[in-house]
């Protein structure tokens, strides 16, 4: 029916054009229908003023002068609706931070793949290096969103606290601005200029990018890092020192445990991707490829894990030292029962990065002796797991207390002290090291001439740091408890050291390996793929969670000590609902993740033909 | 029928969100709300400010986050049982009621043997405990291996008063 289409062609706008007219003509006549029309009054000069008249217009008078000589009063607080302003600015500032640590670890991650690729020569590193920078554009300006986002709402929300920090840091904004353009210059050079200059120019770039944006991160850990543990101020909260209010007790240990954290959380982040690319690969030659860009970023993920507990210990260390009672709040009162769930986290995280780790034998001709390990190291792993998470010392109410005759369980508290935990976790972190070995040792066998040596000496200092660390944990039931805190410092120096020295000698002994089994990338169950995004949102989980403990040990204080929190938010809700609002923010940020992802993924798809059905 | 992977990878995240904040669930549900402003009346007797005593040091005072009471073995911070016998003895010319003042003005004065310093000064912030509480702990404390004398009137050093001040203390004391 060609005729019919052109008729309709036409008829549409003529039909347009008739109801537009037919709209118009019925609106005015049904608006003077209905239109106000003043009632006839006598004009007014003429008329007597009634009293009524009189007293309505001194009520406006009065009115008037009342609006205008009310002062101006400064609003401390303003409320949120719905979830209050506490959950508001929780969510923002969470949202905020986790984009923040995925646009600082981009480009660590990125820098360290594409220096190995220089390394080594080998150009698939450059390739992934180049593949993962790609998710930095749209991550860096949701960051920036956020970011603006959430000074609006602390302006909003707390003006009068956000005034004082202000007050206090206000030398510190324009540096920042500064090193944000900064930011801006490298990332986008970095990004597009990949290829276009020397790979050292290139490599100086990513190296400057990573210099700014950790700046920024010591900026900006200054700020929050000075409200939990407040220095350079007067006991009323006048600034004294800038520099002391800046460095102050966990401004050093927080940059640290948060640079390698973002280390890792790039790396998993990073995995994360290459298993949905994996899932949806629909070649062998793809899944080889995402297979091993899965394992580069797990791997990258681990390295920055294994010492993470250390930079932790360092963190609470400094937070005792501070304030002995905030450390207590956080180890021994409101907030104890959260490093439970925090053991959880870590412990999922070992777990799953282990059986990642064995499940990759597979892939790997002749791994089936070492296979053999693994129950081993699963037993240990739990067992460390299970001494972890044990409690002590849980102060939930006081005449629980006291019906546990003190602070600590008498039957879970004694596996629940610190020498037990630090022990625990020590021991987690020797058997993790432990599969890294065995899975390098997969598929080849060491060829140098003092081979059997060198195993024996691995051997040897493996079990002598696992002796240290043990040794020290039962020594710690019998000493004071001054010197006991005092010994978690040889347990860790002993497994660092461990550490370290073995993966020297395994260097050297596998100089020249006999290959006995080729590695086959893209073989391995689709599984460990789920288990690779699982570790991506475990981790992120976890960030949120400790974010909120930085912010919530302040309890109801803005700036602990100094500046009292008077909103109505200023109890400490129950960790059941500070896990909810963590989980409703996890789930929101992947699901930006996921939108970076997909336009990441723009680039690869073919371009649009004209004549292609939509 | 096989399910997509994107349907798959979005459950896993549900899941595994869901999962934790379940975990949240499971520990202890407590909301703590910030200690209130009580104020103490002024015409309470010593035998009424023991219980109020008892009840800050358990609340406001946080003393129980560090502190025992009969406890023994390997702890981190000196047991508070019998701790009035002590007070009595630990500086020669401290009385027990200056030395437990002392204890809470000025901790680091005198450190407990076998323990590091770390106790808070109880007066200033974060805890902030007024003179009249003070008094009402120390209240508290003389129960502890001895009977009560304070009342919300007793001075010591900290708070303007001069009662016995300590050989070498600074004179006419007041910290404050
Ligand atoms: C952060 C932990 C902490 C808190 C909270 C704390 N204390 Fe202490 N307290 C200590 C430490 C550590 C010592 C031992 C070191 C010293 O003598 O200063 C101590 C010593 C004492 C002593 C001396 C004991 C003796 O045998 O001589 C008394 C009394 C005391 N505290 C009372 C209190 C009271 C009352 C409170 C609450 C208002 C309190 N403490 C809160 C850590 C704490
Ligand atoms: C045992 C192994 C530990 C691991 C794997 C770990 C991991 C993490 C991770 C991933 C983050 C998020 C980092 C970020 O926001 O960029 C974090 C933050 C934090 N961790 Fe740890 N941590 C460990 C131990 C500890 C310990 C013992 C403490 C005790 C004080 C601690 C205190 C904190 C705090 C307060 C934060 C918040 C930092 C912030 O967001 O400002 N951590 N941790």
């Amino acid at each position: 029916m060609v005729v019919s289409r052109k008729l309709l062609f036409l008829l549409g706008p003529v039909a347009g054009i008739v109801m537009f007219i037919a709209v118009v003509w019925m609106a005015t006549v049904f608006v003077g229908r209905n239109e106000y029309k003043d009632p006839y009054r006598a004009p007014a000069a003429t008329a007597d003023s009634t009293p009524r008249a009189e007293g309505v217009a001194a009520e406006k008078d009065e009115a008037e002068k009342k609006a205008q000589e009310k002062p101006y009063a400064e609003a401390e607080y303003r409320r949120f609706p719905v979830v209050g302003s506490r959950v508001a600015i929780w969510a923002v500032a969470q949202l905020h931070l986790l984009f923040a640590a995925f646009v600082l670890a981009v480009p660590i991650f990125a820098f360290i793949i594409e220096a190995i690729g220089y390394k080594t020569g080998d150009p698939r590193y450059d390739r992934l290096a180049h593949e993962f920078s790609r998710l930095l554009s749209v991550s860096f300006s949701l960051t920036a969103t956020f970011g603006a986002f959430l000074t609006f709402m602390l302006i909003i929300l707390y003006p009068k606290f956000t005034n004082y920090l202000m007050s206090v840091f206000s030398p510190t904004f324009l540096p920042y601005v500064l090193l944000f353009f900064a930011e801006a210059f490298f990332l986008y050079t970095y990004y597009y200029g990949w290829g276009k200059f020397h790979p050292l120019v290139h490599l100086g770039l990513g190296l400057g990018l990573n210099v700014v944006g950790t700046g920024i991160m010591m900026i900006a850990n200054s700020w929050l890092t000075f409200m939990m543990s407040p220095s350079g101020v007067s006991s009323k909260g006048a600034l004294i020192s800038l520099t002391d209010a800046i460095y102050n007790y966990t401004w050093m240990p927080i940059n640290v445990h948060r640079f390698i954290a973002n280390i890792a959380f790039g790396g998993s982040i990073a995995a994360a991707y290459a298993a949905v690319k994996f899932l949806q690969a629909e070649t062998d030659e793809e899944r080889a490829h995402y297979d091993w860009m899965g394992y580069i970023g797990n791997f990258v993920a681990i390295s920055a894990f294994l010492p993470l507990p250390f930079a932790g210990y360092w963190l609470a260390k400094e937070i005792y030292a501070y304030s002995q009672t905030l450390g207590l709040t956080m180890m021994g009162g409101a907030f104890s029962w959260l490093f439970i769930i925090q053991a959880v986290l870590i412990g999922n995280l070992f777990l799953a990065a282990n059986y990642y780790l064995w499940l990759g034998m597979g892939r790997v001709e002749g791994a089936q002796p070492f296979q053999r390990f693994v129950k081993y190291l699963l037993a240990a792993i739990v067992l460390c797991f299970m001494i972890w998470a044990t409690p002590r010392s849980i102060i939930a109410t006081v005449s629980e207390v006291r019906a546990m005759g003190g602070s600590a369980h008498p039957v879970l508290g004694f596996l629940g002290v610190m020498s037990a935990k630090n022990t625990a976790v020590n021991i987690l972190i020797l058997t993790t090291f432990m599969s890294f070995l065995l899975y390098r040792r997969t598929g080849k066998v060491a060829s140098v001439t003092w081979a059997k040596t060198g195993h024996a000496l691995q051997l040897s200092i493996f079990a002598a740091a696992a002796f240290v660390v043990i040794f020290l944990g039962v020594y710690g039931y019998f000493v004071e408890a001054s010197v006991r805190i005092g010994l978690s410092v040889p347990q860790v120096g002993a497994v660092l050291l461990a550490m370290v020295s073995i993966t020297a000698i395994d260097i050297f002994l596998f100089r020249k390996p006999r290959n006995t089994g080729a590695v086959r990338w893209g073989r391995i169950p689709a599984i460990s793929q789920y288990v690779l995004i699982f570790i991506a949102v475990t981790f992120t989980w976890l960030m949120g969670l400790m974010g909120y403990v930085r912010s919530g040990l302040r309890q109801h204080w803005h700036v602990y000590g100094i500046i009292r929190d008077n909103s109505p938010d200023a109890f400490t809700p129950t960790l059941g609902f500070a896990t909810e609002v963590v989980s409703v923010t996890v789930l929101a940020f992947f699901l930006l993740i996921g939108f970076v992802f997909w336009i990441a993924s723009l680039h690869d798809r073919p371009d649009f033909e004209r004549g292609q059905s939509l | 029928m096989t399910v997509p992977h994107s349907v798959r990878i979005g459950a896993l995240v549900l899941a595994t969100t869901a999962f934790y904040g379940y975990v949240g669930q499971l520990v202890p549900q407590k909301e703590v709300q910030p200690p209130p402003e009580v104020a103490i009346r002024s015409d309470l007797t010593t035998a009424d400010m023991v219980p109020v005593g008892r009840e800050i040091m358990a609340g406001k005072g946080l003393c129980f986050t560090c502190h025992t009471i009969g406890k023994t073995g390997a702890l981190r911070f000196p047991d508070l049982e019998g701790v009035d016998v002590r007070a009595k003895s630990r500086i020669p010319g401290l009385s027990d009621v200056e030395y437990l003042a002392q204890s809470m003005y000025e901790p680091d004065a005198y450190i407990v043997q076998g323990f590091n310093p770390g106790m808070p000064h109880i007066n200033q912030p974060p805890i902030s405990l007024t003179d009249q509480e003070i008094l009402c702990v120390i209240a508290y404390l003389q129960t502890l291996g001895g009977t009560p004398t304070v009342t919300l009137r007793t001075t010591h050093r900290y708070n303007g008063g001069t009662a016995a001040p300590a050989p070498g203390a600074a004179p006419g004391g007041g910290a404050r």
